[in-house]
């Protein structure tokens, strides 16, 4: 078996390639229509050592064929035709026993959704010696020692304590690690990466993308990475390849793709990005920077009692920040610092503990929740998941008129008037006035959520992540579409993200938010190009922007946080600043010392007193 | 539904493979037809089919029963404990009796009084299906509302509400719905009262159940948000969409009040005789089946049977539709 590989691997090396797909089909039989083909006449190449990024937008088979790749299709699927030469070897055709002992050694897989893909009953130390042994002929013993250089290979501490875990005692970020330890505990020479970083956060994204990176230019092992995030692809692959419809569109290097995409799907995605931005810099614009703040928010804080217990979560603390008409906010931080407990808490959708909320001069704060109800048509929400957020049994038609019957006058005529004119300004087709909501795709639910909270003629709106659910194309249409919304109708937004690229394109300010507290507020050009805190510091090299001219895998420094974010209760709080622990440029002062939000002298205010007493000398972005 | 598997036994349905066709081959237009299309189901799953042409007959009979039954159902002919003719000279009697107007035969034989079993029977349901009908609707319109409110607003009283709920399903049925008309008074208003109290707990539970699962939903908060009070958010948006089980239990329910209403007759505790009645029938004849009179029990036995088959048939049928 082993001589076999040996050979194959100097039949492989002559054609200089490690994997070779040739005009491969995956044909998906339906019953009651015709067959589909996922995948379609697809050719790809993969050198030893390459990053490859397979893109494209959903459903256009990308993960169809990374399975492929290893002789897999998910049931009903059939391979229909083509070959896929993995250092020479044909994959289809080898014999089953043979294909299964390649892949897990010589490829390694890493799935989406990683504490689902661990066995819940194993400890992680046994499921990585378990695939070791599987290819590798050494004692139980050996396999648990290699588990524990394994992982402590992908960064993960306190190893020999680690090994012995299971699944459901690691975090997401740490699940994600322990698979990749498993990809590539045999040291496989193609790595298979089917969306790997899907719902983690940035800085745990950049902790396991760099380790991924670093791990595979150490044993000159290949990537094909399936992603629909041109960021990633943007700062990590070498190679980018385009999916359309089950077939290869463009095939790329990265920096040719992002100076000039060929294919109108990605120029379309890059274009309309790019139009979001300069629609975001049209409003700024126009905004009155001395006009008095249509909404202003002063010591917030939302403290949620734990049941049977006196600690709280802490999930906003003092917070304040104000917006003028027409501007747009943004409130970034990673999950868990808050941002969307509080864009509830403005909408008093959760009760605030303390603090006052002044819309137009009066404190909405404390005034009875029947009388909130008349405020409800000027201060508006779109939430994240619009399918959720919109009623099943509804018609677009029903979902727009209920807000019209509450908080306007307009019936009859008058009333269906108003209803075509949002549909016409958000951008939906008049035949999908009677549609419901799961009979329209992901973007034209947003639509006509965002058709629903602008039907009142708000003066202002909480964005709560409206563009995570969505594909990237969808994303920037729906961008696109606010920041026309909010050029025409002048409505303050505030944007809660975690996607700091949305951010960047729309926000006119940016907050920073970490456990809670606010670290930093400034306009989107202090934030951005020359953060200060520490932690805005690191979140924003952590973050991929599209862009090739400064990519993450080429910089000196990599600016990252250690660790992952505490979960924000009474006790876990650090006594001093929050940051303590991870922050790269604490000293032992920080242990113990609370960190006030301070006013700097170009205007923007820092929680972190090594910065405010110009301790910390300002550099440029690392990104 | 589909009855077409492939040899890996996965039946590949548009759902299966949506990742993969979802953007080019996405619904452009809005279906003018939602509604689930009965008239197909009806001619594709047999069990259902069944179920409806049973329910149909029972509520035939109960519209006109007593009016196509050849003997007064509450009048003694005087031939007392007449056995049914032999099956094999059916169709000659009916073939007497329909075109040379003979006398018409009791089909069923007659009960020692000699009541017409043929014509009691099918009589019977105008009174079993009108009070299993009437406390079925009853029990779910409470049950589900209360089951609203205990699911939407979670307080003190509701939970009261709840603890009350459960210490009545505590009991078996049959022993509260006699003890209660036992109470109050053999009357069909008290019977469908009681069977209304012994099966609202279900429709609370269920809905209740519902309702907690969808509070978390987001089109909830919408509603708020969009400026709903809080009986609109409750009654507008969570109550519609928290209808289904309680409307595919429905028709279980009917079934079993049958059963009850029957049940409670049997012990003497339902509606009084002579009143043409399935459990009052049965009752009536059991101490004959000793004698060898057993068609006096049998046919209103096989009459309940067939009823409740063919509301849980029916049930069972929607509740495929709906999951």
């Amino acid at each position: 078996m082993v001589a076999e590989t040996n050979e194959s691997t100097v039949a492989g090396s002559s054609t200089g390639n490690i994997l070779e797909a040739r005009d491969l089909s995956v044909r998906f039989p339906i019953v009651d229509g015709p067959d589909v083909y996922a995948v379609r006449n697809f050719n790809l190449a993969v050198k030893p050592g390459e990053f490859v990024g397979l893109m494209g937008e959903p459903g256009c088979g990308k993960s169809t064929a990374a399975m492929a790749f290893l002789g897999l299709v998910r049931p009903p699927g059939v391979i229909e035709s083509g070959q896929v030469d993995f250092l020479g070897n044909d994959i289809f055709k080898m014999e089953e026993e043979a294909a299964r002992q390649m892949r897990g050694r010589d490829i390694g897989m890493i799935v989406q959704n990683p504490r689902y893909s661990l066995h819940p009953m194993m400890r992680v130390g046994d499921q990585i010696a378990n695939v070791y042994r599987a290819h590798n002929d050494v004692s139980k013993k050996d396999a648990w020692n290699h588990a524990i250089d394994m992982l402590r290979m992908v960064g993960i501490n306190d190893p020999d304590r680690r090994v012995k875990a299971y699944a459901h005692e690691l975090s997401s970020g740490m699940a994600q690690r322990v698979l990749i330890a498993i990809a590539l505990s045999s040291t496989p020479k193609l790595l298979i990466a089917d969306e790997p970083t899907s719902g983690l956060d940035v800085t745990i994204q950049a902790q396991f993308l760099d380790q991924m990176w670093d791990s595979c230019r150490q044993t000159n092992s290949a990537v094909v990475l399936v992603t629909q995030d041109l960021g990633i692809v943007a700062n990590y692959c070498d190679r980018v390849v385009i999916m359309h419809e089950g077939t290869i569109v463009e095939d790329a290097d990265v920096y040719t793709f992002f100076k000039s995409p060929q294919h109108e799907y990605s120029r379309r995605i890059l274009n309309l990005q790019r139009e979001a931005q300069e629609a975001g810099e049209s409003v700024l614009g126009k905004i009155d920077r001395n006009a008095a703040p249509i909404v202003e928010v002063k010591d917030m804080s939302k403290l949620f009692p734990i049941r049977a217990s006196e600690s709280k979560v802490h999930a906003a603390e003092h917070v304040d920040f104000e917006l003028r008409p027409g501007e747009c906010l943004g409130l970034v931080g990673e999950s868990g610092s808050g941002k969307t407990t509080i864009g509830r808490c403005v909408l008093r959708l959760v009760e605030p503990t303390q603090g006052e909320i002044i819309f137009r001069d009066r404190n909405i704060a404390d005034i009875r929740r029947n009388e909130f109800r008349k405020f409800r048509g000027a201060l508006q929400i779109v939430f994240q998941d619009p399918l959720d957020s919109l009623n099943p049994r509804w018609t677009v038609h029903q979902v727009l008129s209920e807000p019209l019957k509450l908080h306007t006058e307009l019936s009859g005529q008058a009333k269906e008037d108003r209803i075509s004119e949002l549909l016409d300004l958000v951008g939906l087709e008049p035949s999908m006035r009677f549609a419901l909501p799961r009979e329209m795709s992901a973007g034209r639910q947003q639509r006509a959520s965002i058709a629903r909270a602008i039907a009142s003629n708000p003066d202002f709106i909480v964005l709560d992540e409206p563009t995570s659910a969505l594909t990237p194309e969808t994303t920037a249409e729906i961008i696109r579409l606010l920041m026309d919304l909010s050029a025409k109708l002048g409505i303050a937004y505030l944007f809660i993200s975690h996607d700091l690229t949305t951010v960047k394109y729309i926000c006119h300010r940016v907050v920073v938010l970490y456990l809670g507290q606010i670290v930093e507020v400034g306009t989107k050009d202090q934030v951005f190009n020359r953060p200060r805190h520490p932690y805005s510091r690191a979140l924003l090299a952590s973050h991929l922007f599209p862009d090739t001219t400064n990519r993450r895998v080429d910089r000196a420094v990599r600016e990252t946080l250690e660790g992952e974010i505490p979960s924000p209760i009474t006790e876990n709080l650090p006594k001093g600043c929050y940051l303590y622990g991870r922050c790269p440029s604490q000293v032992d002062k920080c242990r113990d010392m609370p960190q006030e939000l301070a006013v700097l002298d170009d205007g923007r205010s820092v929680r972190c007193w090594r910065v405010a007493e110009g301790d910390l000398p300002e550099e440029p972005a690392a990104h | 539904m589909n009855e077409t598997t492939n040899p890996l036994g996965h039946t590949p349905t548009p759902e299966d493979i949506d990742q993969h066709v979802e953007p080019h081959m996405m619904i452009e237009t809005v279906p003018t037809k939602r509604k689930i299309d009965l008239v197909r189901k009806f001619k594709e799953e047999r069990l259902f089919a069944f179920g409806v042409t049973i329910v149909a007959l029972a509520i035939f009979l109960a519209f006109f029963g007593p009016v196509i039954s050849p003997y007064d159902p509450n009048f003694a002919t005087g031939n007392v404990s007449v056995s049914p003719p032999n099956i094999l000279d059916w169709p000659g009697l009916f073939i007497d009796t329909v075109f040379l107007g003979a006398e018409p035969p009791h089909w069923f034989g007659t009960d020692n009084s000699g009541l017409d079993i043929f014509s009691r029977t099918i009589s019977a349901p105008r009174t079993d299906l009108q009070i299993a009908l009437i406390a079925a609707l009853l029990s779910m319109a409470v049950g589900t509302i209360l089951g609203l409110l205990a699911g939407f607003f979670k307080n003190f009283l509701t939970e009261i509400l709840m603890r009350t709920s459960d210490l009545l399903q505590a009991f078996p049925v049959f022993i509260t719905a006699m003890i209660l008309v036992a109470l109050s008074g053999r009357s069909t208003g008290n019977i469908v009262v009681a069977l209304t109290i012994v099966y609202m707990p279900i429709f609370i539970r269920l809905t209740r159940a519902e309702v907690l699962g969808q509070m978390p939903r987001g089109y909830v908060e919408a509603a708020r948000a969009v400026g709903n009070s809080e009986f609109a958010v409750a009654f507008r948006h969570v109550l519609p969409n928290s209808l289904v089980p309680s409307l595919i239990q429905l028709s279980t329910t009917v079934g079993f009040a049958i059963l009850l209403t029957s049940g409670l007759s049997f012990v003497g505790a339902g509606v009084r005789p002579p009143t043409a009645e399935w459990g009052l029938m049965i009752a009536l004849g059991a101490p004959q089946i000793i004698l060898g009179e057993w068609w006096q029990s049998i046919f209103p036995g096989v009459a309940i049977s067939l009823t409740i088959f063919g509301f849980a048939a029916v049930g069972h049928g929607l509740e495929e539709d709906y999951r």
